[in-house]
């Protein structure tokens, strides 16, 4: 610009920031507070469980309930194990490339969706198909055609959570707000600012609960395909404590399976959703 | 003032319809405006108003006729070297980025450099009055501060050329009256030219050195008034009440002339 138009903004700071009242605290929308409650209620809740299942225990045989101390030691047990690891470790895995697939293939299944009339009348109807259809039948069917492997896993992960990510996504680009694309146009934004700085952002909550989703979907069939045909993995261990009716044994899998969820719940995907969505003031308050 | 700065001539706008004779939004619409005025353009909603911004922002094409600014006839193919800046009736900001990086946006998209962008956005929040809210996120602040950045927004990249699209028609009067007041002591100050948008008669006349009255669908001028009372102007003064009731008196007259012959049109 030239030193001109410097000048007259310079001229102006000075000029017009008296008449123009500066704006108080006060004008604000309430903001939003977070605070270590939620984390203490959170742990409250947990504990009220413990305790239930600690009174529950003392009252039936440890064949149908063991205790949560004999649970958590032979959890601890089963940690000192290095084929308990291989298990888990291989539960991950089919877990994550599964959900590779169906976030690859959501994605551009429900981008389709919501960027084309065409696309969305005609795929619509299947993804809604393939969202009812009961996912120990992709496990059947995955396991019929492609042996008891890994592949059989990952398959049928994957088409289990494609279409829950493909609906997600398809709902996320339906509600892209089209006035801060124009906005963009009148400023003379590029094609490329348009789509990273304007569309993008407005996708990734969509994404995000897509995978949180997808990942409890994930899971579950993982855990089903090895416990009907693999010979590997959590669900072979729950299959293989449950033919010997060992209880403590069934939760203990089942506890440490959960913490690892968790985990990834707490450590990767809250804090990501937080990140990303800061902008947002709570509804809840 | 020589040449006009910007020159609306004898422009018509047309949409073409499928198995219908194409829609005339703008037919023959003549206006000259000098540098560093204020021109309003007062009209019935839907008449087109926003199509015209568009053309002269280079978004979209005349069907017949000039759009020329500062010497040069702007189309989509030929965007005007001139600095146009946007101020919408909705704020239009990004929830997910603070009021600082709001009214960064459009200069980064200019390169303008890191250290005069940040210079900028200062100075024009500011002069907005929300100097101390740039890291607050847009959800935080009240509709009003929020048309404030955006107004921040549209000056930040230092326009030659403002465009408001009714900037003030979604906010409560009592805000709307201050952002006037407060709009017109801006323009003062940067002696730009703007071109604003209402179908708000007695904002039009307040804020504007100069009216343009024009017809609904399709759109022509229907009268052009200079208004020629000094700044600062108070909401009160006779003189512009006196303009605020002649042009509403017309307005409702034209009005109702468009009604009879749609009716007779039936």
């Amino acid at each position: 610009m030239s030193t001109g138009t410097t000048g007259t903004g310079e001229v102006t700071a000075g000029d017009v920031a008296p008449v123009v009242q500066v704006a108080g605290k006060a004008d604000l929308v309430t903001p939003e507070r977070r605070s270590w409650r939620g984390v203490w209620l959170r742990a409250l809740s947990l504990l009220s469980l413990v305790v239930v299942w600690f009174v529950a225990s003392l009252f039936l045989s440890p064949n149908v309930l063991p205790g949560p101390v004999t649970v958590v030691a032979t959890m601890i047990d089963n940690l000192g194990e290095p084929e308990t690891y291989v298990d888990l470790g291989t539960t991950v895995y089919r877990v994550v490339a599964g959900m590779l697939i169906a976030v690859a293939a959501g994605l551009v299944i429900g981008l389709i969706m919501g960027l084309s009339k065409f696309g969305e009348e005609f795929l619509d109807s299947w993804v809604l198909v393939a969202f009812t259809v009961p996912s120990v039948v992709y496990g059947i069917l995955a396991i019929l055609w492609f042996g008891l492997n890994d592949v059989a896993a990952v398959v049928a992960i994957g088409v289990t959570a494609t279409p829950a990510v493909a609906i997600n996504m398809w709902q996320g680009v339906k509600a892209i707000d089209l006035s801060l694309i124009r906005m963009g146009r009148a400023f003379h934004f590029s094609r490329a600012s348009i789509l990273r700085k304007l569309v993008v952002p407005q996708v990734i909550p969509f994404l995000l609960a897509a995978l949180r989703y997808a990942l409890g979907l994930a899971w579950k069939i993982a855990t089903v395909v090895e416990l009907i045909g693999l010979s590997s993995g959590v669900g072979y261990q729950l299959g293989y404590w449950f033919g010997l009716f060992n209880m403590t044994q069934v939760l203990a899998w089942t506890l440490m399976f959960t913490i690892v969820l968790l985990l990834i719940e707490f450590v990767i995907l809250k804090p990501t959703e937080y990140w990303l969505t800061r902008w947002r003031p709570s509804m809840q308050n | 003032m020589a040449e006009p700065y910007l020159v609306i001539d004898n422009v018509r706008k047309q949409f073409p319809r499928r198995g219908e004779p194409p829609l005339t939004v703008i037919d023959g619409l003549n206006v000259a405006v000098e540098h560093g005025s204020l021109l309003s353009i007062l009209g019935p909603s839907g008449c087109g108003k926003s199509t015209l911004l568009n053309m002269i922002n280079g978004l979209d094409d005349v069907t017949s006729g000039r759009i020329v600014i500062n010497g040069h006839t702007v189309g989509v193919r030929s965007r005007s070297a001139v600095r146009i800046g946007v101020v919408f009736q909705e704020p239009r900001l990004l929830p997910w980025r603070t009021v600082r990086d709001n009214v960064r946006l459009p200069l980064d998209e200019l390169d303008v450099p890191r250290e005069e962008a940040d210079r900028r956005v200062q100075r024009y929040l500011d002069l907005v009055g929300l100097g101390d809210f740039g890291d607050y996120y847009p959800l935080r602040l009240s509709g009003g501060m929020q048309q404030r950045v955006a107004l921040a927004r549209g000056l930040a990249i230092e326009p030659d050329l403002l465009l408001a699209d009714e900037p003030f028609s979604a906010l409560d009067e009592i805000t709307a009256r201050k952002l006037r007041q407060e709009f017109t002591d801006i323009w003062r100050a940067t002696g730009r030219t703007v071109l604003f948008v209402t179908h708000n008669i007695r904002e039009a006349v307040f804020l504007s050195t100069r009216m343009l009255v024009v017809t609904a669908r399709p759109c022509t001028t229907h009268m052009d008034i200079t208004i020629d009372v000094p700044y600062p102007r108070v909401p009160e003064d006779d003189r512009l009440f006196e303009i605020e009731k002649q042009v509403t008196r017309d307005f409702i007259r034209m009005e109702e002339a468009a009604g009879a012959d749609q009716g007779a049109a039936v």
